[in-house]
């Protein structure tokens, strides 16, 4: 218990150090404070938000333009009002962008550390299955499963889990391979210590900065990808979201109305929460790896993440990256 | 290359492939005992006598009535023909058929778009690199950062909301007669052209910039190599390194790119397909899925990821064709 507690602690100092250094960044400053505001505008959405998005009954307000009262207009089916859906919407890019960022990193990890330091069958076998979800096309097996188990944002976010993991565990056993011979851990597996130890203590340490980074970058992928989910109408059916607010424009007429600021709204609601999560990931690849400035292989591992070959593009990077390791620990 | 490398990787993508088609014939059976509930789920008004019935003619329709084992030996002898089974809709057309219907017009598209991104991205990215540090280079970051956060099918949205109802300068919803009526004369292929415009103009606009950005990297990268100062202090003339010794190796990061673009053609782009109500690939799984068509939906699953074995099988190929650092046999 205790050694937990102090592990939580040592993670937290470490999250407080990447927010500092973010905000000391021009770049990350920019990206840090949309986050901050668009988790405000999650956490105190009632607060916020003038009218109550899930009214459907106000008849009389239906297809208003913008104005000072309704400061996007209401929907043309409905009523609603679109400024307070677009901030209720935030709740649901942000929560399962984070939740499936984070759980990805910790499979990711778990799985690219297994095969890169174990190698033998656990690396044939993870490495197969890599190689058969890569080819698995993602958006349909998404919704067969969704079709299958039900649409509540807790499967969804099951479902980009377990088959969004496979390009970070490349990329991490690719690092991890690397990270293998070097000294210190030739020292702990001379003095004895266990393979499980040995990973958690020396190896995931080695990993961390690109675990980071990649939550950041993969939370802004899967916020697409929930998007795109929602606007087929395959989301949770109960709750509003950027994507479903998208597809009922597009359905309850927008477009033939031009009602613009419809499809606008949520568009740029999707848009800010992309760019900056991307910009947080871009502005950690830079602070940890001085060398990749400017190249921005980054942009590849965003847009491949889930059915790629990433090796080749990581080759050159994690190479830079075991020299700053090493001089860390030495 | 040698064809011990070939073959190996040609049995490795079988093996691939009989994981794939294993994990298709079990993934309806998920979570129920007898397939027939999945394909025929009770209605409310139904009694437990009637829905016996009812589950018994669907496990005779379908081969359910042999044991799980015997079922998935069919499975794999129908494949073998090239048989998917039959789809619940209307007149139950065979899945093989409606994919084949189907698959030309998806192709339309995606081979437009890939082809419109590569011209154009490449050179975009050549010039860029070029052009490094200058307005154009900064240009192309600035675009790429914002596409990449841009959703494909919200700039779809955007592009027929202006291009389409405002300009009228396409049609923004596909005419579903387009293809029921379509017989190679010049006036059905210059409706064809006009419906497909707005989807290929907003599935290329990331995808030119994507490339673009790519080509860019790898060009910056193969610059700073050795052999590029080598060509250089040989004398050969600046033209002469751009296309002889810089082009061509930066090539290579490209086509593996290109691979991944190839094996998403087919299942790459379901939702420009609904927005604009194109009849592909897409629409059809998505019909699929709405209509709970079990087998129409695997069977698109299966043609989807097979095709995607043999794109990357033939890209792999190609890579080690083109690049002689690869040693071959020993790449893991």
């Amino acid at each position: 218990m205790k050694s937990f507690m102090n592990g939580l602690k040592e993670m937290l100092s470490g999250i407080w150090g990447f927010i500092r250094k973010l905000w000391r960044h021009p770049k990350g400053r920019i990206g840090l404070i949309i986050v901050i505001l668009l988790v405000v505008c999650a956490l105190f959405a009632p607060w916020i938000a003038p009218y109550d998005p899930y009214d459907v009954t106000q008849r009389a307000q239906k297809g208003l333009s913008p104005s000072f009262q309704h400061l996007l207009g209401t929907t043309i089916t409905t009523g609603q009002d679109i400024f307070s859906m677009l901030i209720y919407g935030t709740r649901v890019s942000l929560t399962i962008g984070v939740v499936t960022g984070v759980s990805l990193a910790f499979l990711g990890a778990l799985m690219g550390i297994c095969a890169g330091y174990i190698g033998g069958f656990a690396d044939t076998l993870i490495m197969r299955i890599v190689d058969v979800l890569l080819v698995i096309p993602t958006l349909p097996l998404t919704i067969v499963l969704t079709n299958l188990f039900g649409r509540s944002y807790l499967m969804i976010i099951l479902i980009f889990t377990l088959f969004g993991w496979t390009g970070l565990a490349r990329v991490i056993r690719s690092l991890v391979l690397v990270l293998k011979n070097a000294n210190y851990v030739k020292a702990a597996e001379l003095a004895g210590a266990s393979r499980w130890h040995i990973m958690m203590k020396h190896i995931l340490p080695g990993t961390s900065h690109l675990l980071i980074m990649s939550t950041a970058l993969t939370s802004a992928g899967i916020m697409v990808a929930e998007a795109g989910l929602s606007f087929l109408g395959l989301g949770d059916p109960t709750a509003i979201s950027w994507g479903k607010m998208l597809a009922e424009a597009q359905s309850g007429g927008a477009l033939l109305f031009g009602h613009w600021w419809w499809i606008i709204a949520p568009g740029i609601g999707i848009f800010l929460a992309v760019f900056s999560f991307m910009r947080i990931g871009l502005v950690m690849e830079e602070v940890f790896n001085p060398k990749m400035k400017q190249s921005s292989n980054i942009y590849k591992l965003f847009k491949n993440l889930n059915n790629t070959y990433i090796e080749e593009v990581f080759s050159s990077m994690s190479e830079a990256q075991i020299l700053g390791v090493g001089g860390e620990q030495s | 290359m040698q064809k011990g490398y070939v073959f190996k990787r040609i049995l490795y993508a079988i093996f691939i492939f009989f994981i794939v088609m294993t994990l298709n014939f079990f993934i309806p059976r998920i979570g129920v005992t007898d397939p027939a509930e999945r394909y025929y789920p009770p209605q409310g008004n139904m009694s437990e006598i009637e829905y016996d019935i009812i589950k018994q003619v669907t496990r005779e329709q379908y081969g359910f009535d042999v044991s799980t084992f015997q079922q998935y030996l069919n499975y794999v002898e129908k494949l073998s023909r090239f048989d998917l089974g039959t789809s619940f809709k209307s007149g139950s057309p065979k899945v093989s058929d409606l994919i084949a219907q189907r698959l030309p017009w998806t192709l339309v598209l995606s081979v437009t778009n890939l082809i419109i991104c590569l011209s154009i991205g490449i050179s975009l990215g050549s010039i860029a690199a070029w052009k490094r540090g200058r307005w154009q280079d900064t240009a192309l970051l600035n675009a790429s950062t914002i596409s990449t956060a841009l959703p494909g099918f919200f700039i779809a949205l955007i592009l027929s909301f202006y291009l389409g109802f405002e300009l009228e300068l396409f049609p923004a919803y596909t005419n579903p007669n387009m293809i029921s009526q379509f017989d190679w004369s010049f006036e059905a292929i210059k409706v064809v052209i006009a419906n497909a415009a707005l989807p290929i103009i907003s599935m290329s606009i990331g995808g030119i910039i994507s490339y673009a950005q790519g080509t860019r990297n790898s060009v910056i990268a193969v610059t700073n190599e050795d052999f590029i100062l080598t060509a250089r202090s040989k004398g050969l003339s600046q033209r002469q390194v751009l296309y002889k010794h810089t082009l061509r190796n930066a090539m290579l990061p490209i086509v593996t790119s290109i691979g991944m673009s190839i094996s998403g053609l087919i299942g790459g782009a379901v939702i420009i397909e609904q927005i604009f109500n194109w009849n592909g690939m897409g629409t059809l799984f998505l019909e699929a899925n709405s209509t709970n068509d079990y087998p129409l939906m695997m069977g698109v699953m299966l043609f989807m990821s097979s095709f995607a074995i043999v794109a990357n099988l033939v890209t792999e190929l190609c890579y080690s064709l083109l690049d002689p650092r690869v040693t071959v046999g020993e790449r893991r």
